[in-house]
């Protein structure tokens, strides 16, 4: 018996731009598994990072319906999103997204300042994320003081810090060269296997997409292939 | 999110436009320090006119006059008043008056041989000294019913002179006459010995008179006065009058009565019953209403000056805050996207407007503190100009600038307060960024 942790029904998204109708997803039902490892592939304009910032609740479906452990995201209010989000989600970012003023160790912390954590205690699980990562030495640097693929690592460590059930990661290695694309990627593998995340996952790249238990490909807002690669599952 | 972080965040963002932030303070700094400047003179010239006040005579003294102004919708008018020795013992009745006593003056001549003196003489009811404040310098204030006796003010013991050479004693020296031990002879004709009086006048009567003390200064016309028992003024006048053939029976009011309150907030219901009375007062308490309705202006206005400039650096913090949020965009998508409530968002940028106020108004006191020192210091003359400058009875000069606590916390809580309130807009429009927008624009 599968345990969906993400349920999508018949998610449909409109986007109007003056008299025009563009249609950024058609109707897309798809179930994903708690611990799954799931990469969404398709060309650009395909609509793969409209479909994660709907799952995310950062946007809202025209019509369908996503539900996250069994709550329907697109009924939540902001302040119910916000503390949804707390809770349950990570982001990776293509662009890191951090915080310029802030230490590696201060912006990984965000998370957790966010739900109102002690100082202490968050900077501890920040520290263990850093080091989880491989950044145990570069706690006090600023995001300018570190290499595009350090910053990709804080931006994981982030993720990672509040222990959230899933991560979504749009296009997270779109920055950074193929070697340390391959670092980056099997970094993201393994810490979310060992944390029994569920991860998805939006590139246009294949070479990642093969790290994945499922490929989902879209097209002009379709599923047009699903392509079972079950390594993580099936462990 | 805790209140610690959210302003340990603000504090980061805060000094992270060094440049910009501290224009934005210097702008608040400048009005914070307008306003404080501006009210403390206003506070220096109200507590000037206080003291000022005090050493003109006291709050609880009430003068009584023998005429009424009667109001009316077409104006006032003058109306005449008697005051008798009935009208005394009403006001004596009014509940907080400690003593009232009719007053009388007459102009006369002192003579101690061949030195003359004018001499204003000011009856009272020698009963009511010690409660007026008047304190003997030298030998004792009068006794009630006594006759023939004078009690001099500090300045009237000065005042002889030899009308033979038309010299005035010993300026600055020792007066010729010692008024407690030369003899002394008092007249009502005050041309006297003067080479100008009238040869075909009557000869008015010369009274043998000895003296009960000197008084201490207080500071107002008394010090130029004789004071005598009016009982005793009265039977002199008369005497005078009679002399002269111009007595009339007429003469049945006093000029003047004085009432001493027992505390300073009964003077007004005191003044209101003698006004009922249809009698025309005036008091300190009077005037010092007037200054402080006029002071009122004038801290508005130079209140207002200030206020003008904590305006525009309100201004300027609203403009430095929707430049940041701009430039900060993404910053604020990202965080809505990692779960912080829309609420920590906007208190986090209200709050480094709040800082901005904050640092400023401090800063803006500090500056005021410094400005208020150096005007009280080396402002003398500006103090002149603008009412100041005024004189302790010590001698010591009294602030042009005060600025009391209440005025310096006030000050930093009002900076602090326009801080909040000029970050109000830029902080919603903060919250209502669309995270998705911010994070799109790569
Ligand atoms: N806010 C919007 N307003 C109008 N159209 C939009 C908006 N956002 C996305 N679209 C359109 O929706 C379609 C899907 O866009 P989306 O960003 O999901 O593509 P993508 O698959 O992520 O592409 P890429 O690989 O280039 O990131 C595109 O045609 C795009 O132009
Ligand atoms: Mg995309």
């Amino acid at each position: 018996m599968p345990n969906n942790i993400i349920e999508i029904r018949n998610l449909r998204k409109v986007y109007h731009v003056g008299s025009e109708k563009v249609v950024a997803l058609n109707h897309i039902t798809l179930d994903i598994e708690a611990g799954e490892f799931c990469c969404l592939v398709g060309t650009s304009g395909s609509g793969k990072s409209t479909l994660l910032n709907m799952l995310a609740g950062l946007e809202k479906p025209s019509l369908g319906t996503v539900r996250i452990k069994g709550q329907a995201i697109e009924k939540m209010s902001e302040k119910q999103l916000a503390r949804f989000r707390q809770e349950n989600i990570g982001f990776i970012f293509q662009s890191y997204n951090l915080i310029p003023t802030l230490t590696a160790l201060e912006n990984t912390a965000m998370p957790l300042i966010f739900r109102g954590m002690p100082r202490k205690q968050r900077e501890a699980l920040a520290r263990e994320a850093l080091q989880r990562v491989g950044l145990a030495n570069h706690m006090a640097h600023r995001p300018t003081q570190m290499s595009g693929g350090q910053q990709q690592r804080v931006g994981i460590a982030r993720a990672l810090v509040s222990r959230p059930p899933i991560v979504f990661a749009d296009e997270p290695t779109g920055n950074l060269d193929s070697k340390t694309t391959r670092e980056v990627m099997e970094l993201m593998t393994s810490t979310t296997r060992d944390l029994g995340q569920t991860l998805v996952l939006v590139t246009h790249d294949l070479s990642i997409a093969s790290y994945a238990d499922r490929i989902i490909h879209i097209s002009d807002g379709n599923i047009v292939k699903i392509v079972n690669n079950r390594k993580r599952l099936a462990k | 999110m805790k209140f610690t972080d959210i302003i340990g965040l603000a504090l980061k963002n805060f000094l992270r436009r060094k440049v910009r932030s501290f224009l934005t303070i210097l702008g608040v700094t400048i009005g914070t320090a307008a306003v404080v400047v501006m009210l403390s003179l206003g506070i220096g010239m109200s507590e000037g006119f206080e003291k000022q006040m005090e050493m003109m005579g006291s709050l609880t003294t009430i003068e009584v006059n023998r005429y009424y102004y009667e109001e009316s919708p077409r104006g006032g008018r003058t109306e005449p008043a008697t005051i008798d020795d009935k009208v005394i013992e009403a006001i004596s009745q009014i509940k907080g008056v400690k003593v009232v006593t009719p007053v009388m003056w007459r102009s006369a001549k002192l003579v101690s041989g061949k030195y003359m003196a004018w001499a204003q003489l000011y009856g009272i009811r020698p009963e009511a000294l010690e409660a007026l404040g008047y304190v003997p310098a030298e030998g004792r204030l009068l006794n009630p019913g006594e006759h023939d006796m004078l009690l001099f003010g500090v300045g009237a013991t000065q005042n002889f002179y030899n009308p033979k050479t038309s010299r005035w004693g010993n300026p600055g020296g020792r007066p010729p006459v010692n008024v407690m031990t030369d003899r002394l002879e008092l007249t009502l004709d005050d041309s006297y010995g003067e080479s100008w009086a009238d040869p075909n006048k009557k000869p008015a009567k010369l009274y043998r008179v000895r003296t009960a003390g000197i008084l201490e200064p207080v500071n107002d016309q008394m010090d130029w006065c004789v004071v005598v028992d009016i009982g005793y003024l009265q039977k002199i006048v008369r005497e005078y009058d009679i002399s002269q053939g111009t007595f009339s029976r007429d003469t049945t009011s006093y000029e003047q009565a004085l009432v001493k309150v027992e505390d300073v907030h009964q003077v007004d219901y005191v003044l209101q019953e003698i006004k009922a009375m249809k009698l025309g007062t005036f008091s300190l308490q009077d005037i010092l209403k007037g200054m402080k309705e006029q002071l009122f202006m004038i801290q508005a206005v130079l209140g207002g000056i200030g206020a003008m400039s904590l305006l525009v650096a309100a201004l300027g913090i609203t403009n430095t805050m929707v430049m940041s949020i701009y430039e900060r965009t993404r910053e604020i998508g990202v965080m809505k996207v990692l779960g912080c409530l829309l609420t920590d968002i906007r208190k986090l940028f209200l709050w480094e407007a709040g800082i901005i106020g904050f640092s400023g108004g401090v800063i803006g006191l500090l500056l005021s503190l410094l400005a208020s020192y150096l005007l009280n210091r080396f402002g003398g003359d500006l103090g002149g100009l603008i009412g100041g400058g005024i004189y302790a009875p010590d001698g010591t000069r009294l602030p042009i600038s005060v600025i009391p606590v209440w005025l310096a916390a006030a000050a930093v809580g009002f900076a602090t307060f326009v801080g909040l309130v000029s970050g109000f807009y830029p902080a919603n429009r903060a919250m209502k960024l669309s995270a998705l927008e911010a994070i799109r624009n790569e």
